[in-house]
């Protein structure tokens, strides 16, 4: 194990950014996001998660997909150049270093490899940061995730004192590593310290076979009298991946592009026609649930939840999914 | 005199037993103690949820649109902001005055949920005032059916409420040179997730279908860019001009903090110095700058 006070990380960041795009976790007018460092400022890596998950690094809030040009009776489509920028993603906590695996297995499985997700996905190195502290809407670990330990690393840090504490996982995260030449010490005998203790807590079990029986639960009623039926939540989930493909025109030329989507809203299910097989939002917060909570457990073995507490801390409203989950738990059939 | 809070559970209990009313839509305790949600309660035996603290912040004036289509009767706690916001809704004939019942609350100012988070409960005295509610000009309700008797127990909060300052934030951005203000507008609007949560608390966004909806009506793209980001920004702050009530729910509940009643005052300062003072919905009978017609308007578009 390896150690590096606060005052060397901006240098550390600097070593890494000879040959990649370095974000790390910033401030920005009060709320917080992953963004490349200009080496002003102050580097702390944040308290906490960021405000934003790092999602959009990867599957961007809009993207271009192709440029088309129409002469007459004749089209020709146009590529975009291939993603090869080289990334470090510094300061990723467990929880969003799970969402990417669930993104992975979202945009490069089952038989489809989504280009833009791999390339994104390939071309950037991921440092995670141990939590030692949980903040109050943190429940990572109701679904298995150990805050002082992310899956999927090529360097694990921790927080140690007046520094970090640094480990490679992958051979990229010793090339990483190796980078950072004499900024790193070696750390003797210290120890990461004690993971956090997220005190907000669910059980999960069985709420999957649960939500199987209770798709016409008056529940769903009850629990989406209050929901505005706005997109903070899926927005600023690290899992939500949901997206619409549309195209911009100028005269004969133009371009295809995909952006975020939300099942929070009216248009999202509008077919041509006007029906809409979700006409209100008890449907639309029902989908959220179950896709979270059900559809995605079913198909990919594993809850698309990962306790990062973003959408219960800024949702209007205060829905809650823990509570939901206790709830649909609770619930008679 | 029992608790506001005490009154409150009691009132609902009566009228939903006798049923004056079928629904009551108050607060509850979320998640954590700076948490008091929006609750609807439809069985008198469930009347306990509802609390009164300094955390009952959410307008619920915008709730009554679920209920539009239907036949049963609200009750409805208001404080002054909600009030005015029920009154807007009457105004532009959303709903039916005789199926709601008011139930008045003199509000002096509900906390900051986020600064409190940030405090810990053990400094919850020193929470701050919500930003929406440091100028507010109007913290009794300004339509009610009846009001309850103010708190003077335990857990009374200190009115802090002036509208001093109202229009600081304004006049600070009016002060900017224009490559200085359209700095600050891009820089605010290019962090706007486009996640509608403004649009969707607003009492004064009652538009059965909202452009924002229409996406593929061309007028607004999916997009998420600067310029997409500005027009909806934009296109809203004059949607609600002269109906907006200043309850601060738009601002208070945007995920990135955008300071969107920045918007919204600049067009009530003009609108105040061009048509004269005017305050969304305070009177019912008053109708707003931008939807009467009057032969002395200051534009000479009648001549």
């Amino acid at each position: 194990m390896l150690k590096i006070g606060q005052d060397k990380l901006p240098e550390l960041i600097s070593a890494w950014a000879g040959g990649a795009r370095v974000f790390v976790p910033q401030e920005r007018e009060g709320t917080s996001i992953f963004t490349p460092w200009d080496g002003k400022g102050k580097l702390t890596l944040g308290q906490g998660n960021t405000l934003e998950p790092p999602k959009d690094l990867f599957f961007p809030r809009t993207e271009a997909m192709y440029r088309y040009q129409v002469n007459g009776p004749a089209a020709t489509l146009e590529t975009l150049p291939p993603l090869e920028e080289k990334r470090v993603l510094v300061g990723i906590r467990s929880c969003d270093a799970r969402s990417l695996l669930i993104m992975d297995d979202v945009f490069l499985t089952r038989g489809y490899v989504d280009e833009f997700y791999r390339q994104r996905r390939e071309n950037t190195r991921i440092v995670a940061l141990a939590c030692n502290e949980a903040q109050p809407a943190c429940f990572c670990t109701a679904f298995g995730i150990d805050p002082g330990r992310a899956e999927g690393a090529d360097v694990q840090m921790w927080p140690g004192e007046g520094g970090y504490l640094l480990e490679a996982i992958t051979d990229a995260g010793k090339e990483l590593l190796k980078q950072a030449g004499n900024l790193l010490e070696e750390a003797g005998n210290a120890h990461p310290p004690a993971a956090a203790a997220p005190g907000l807590q669910v059980d999960t079990g069985g709420v999957t076979e649960k939500l199987q029986r209770m798709f016409e639960h008056p529940y769903w009623t009850a629990v989406s009298r209050k929901c505005l039926g706005c997109g903070a939540c899926t927005y600023l989930c690290p899992t939500c991946h949901c997206f619409d493909i549309q195209g911009e025109n100028q005269g004969d030329s133009g371009y295809k592009f995909r952006c975020w989507d939300s099942c929070m809203f009216s248009e999202y299910t509008r077919m041509a026609g006007g029906h809409n097989p979700r006409p209100s939002k008890k449907e639309r917060l029902r989908n959220r649930f179950l896709h979270k909570l059900q559809y995605f457990p079913e198909r990919y073995g594993k809850f698309a939840c990962v306790g990062c507490g973003r959408c219960l801390d800024r949702c209007p409203v205060n829905v809650d999914i823990t509570r939901v989950i206790r709830e649909v738990k609770e619930v008679t059939l | 005199m029992s608790s506001l809070q005490e009154q409150m559970r009691t009132r609902a209990r009566e009228l939903l037993s006798k049923k004056e009313v079928q629904v009551v839509i108050g607060w509850e305790k979320g998640t954590f103690w700076y948490l008091s949600p929006p609750a609807f309660i439809t069985d008198p035996d469930d009347c306990e949820r509802l609390v009164w603290d300094e955390f009952c912040t959410n307008n619920l004036a915008k709730y009554l649109l679920d209920y539009k289509l239907g036949e049963e009767k609200i009750a409805l706690f208001v404080k002054g902001c909600d009030a005015r916001g029920v009154n807007r809704l009457l105004q532009d004939n959303q709903f039916q005055r005789e199926r709601v019942y008011l139930i008045g609350i003199n509000c002096s100012g509900v906390k900051d949920g986020r600064r409190a988070a940030a405090l810990g409960e053990a400094r919850r005295a020193e929470v701050p005032l919500a930003e929406k509610c440091l100028y507010c000009t109007h913290p009794g309700p300004v339509i009610y059916d009846e009001l309850l008797q103010e708190d003077r127990g335990a857990g009374a909060r200190e009115a802090a409420a002036t509208a001093e300052g109202r229009f600081a934030m304004v006049e600070k951005i009016e002060a900017m040179n224009p490559d200085e203000r359209y700095a600050f507008w891009t820089s605010q609007y290019d962090r706007c997730l486009r996640c509608y949560a403004c649009r969707n608390i607003c009492p004064a966004c009652n538009c059965r279908e909202c452009i924002f909806d229409r996406s593929q009506s061309g007028w607004c793209g999916k997009q998420m860019s600067r310029s997409e980001n500005q027009f909806f920004a934009i296109t809203r702050a004059m949607h609600v001009a002269g109906r907006c009530i200043e309850c601060g729910e738009c601002e208070r509940v945007c995920p990135e903090g955008i300071p969107i009643m920045a918007l919204n005052k600049k067009i009530i300062k003009d609108l105040n110095e061009l048509f004269g003072e005017y305050e969304a919905g305070l009177d019912l009978e008053v109708r707003p700058p931008l939807g009467q017609y009057d032969l002395n308007d200051p534009d000479e578009f009648h001549k």
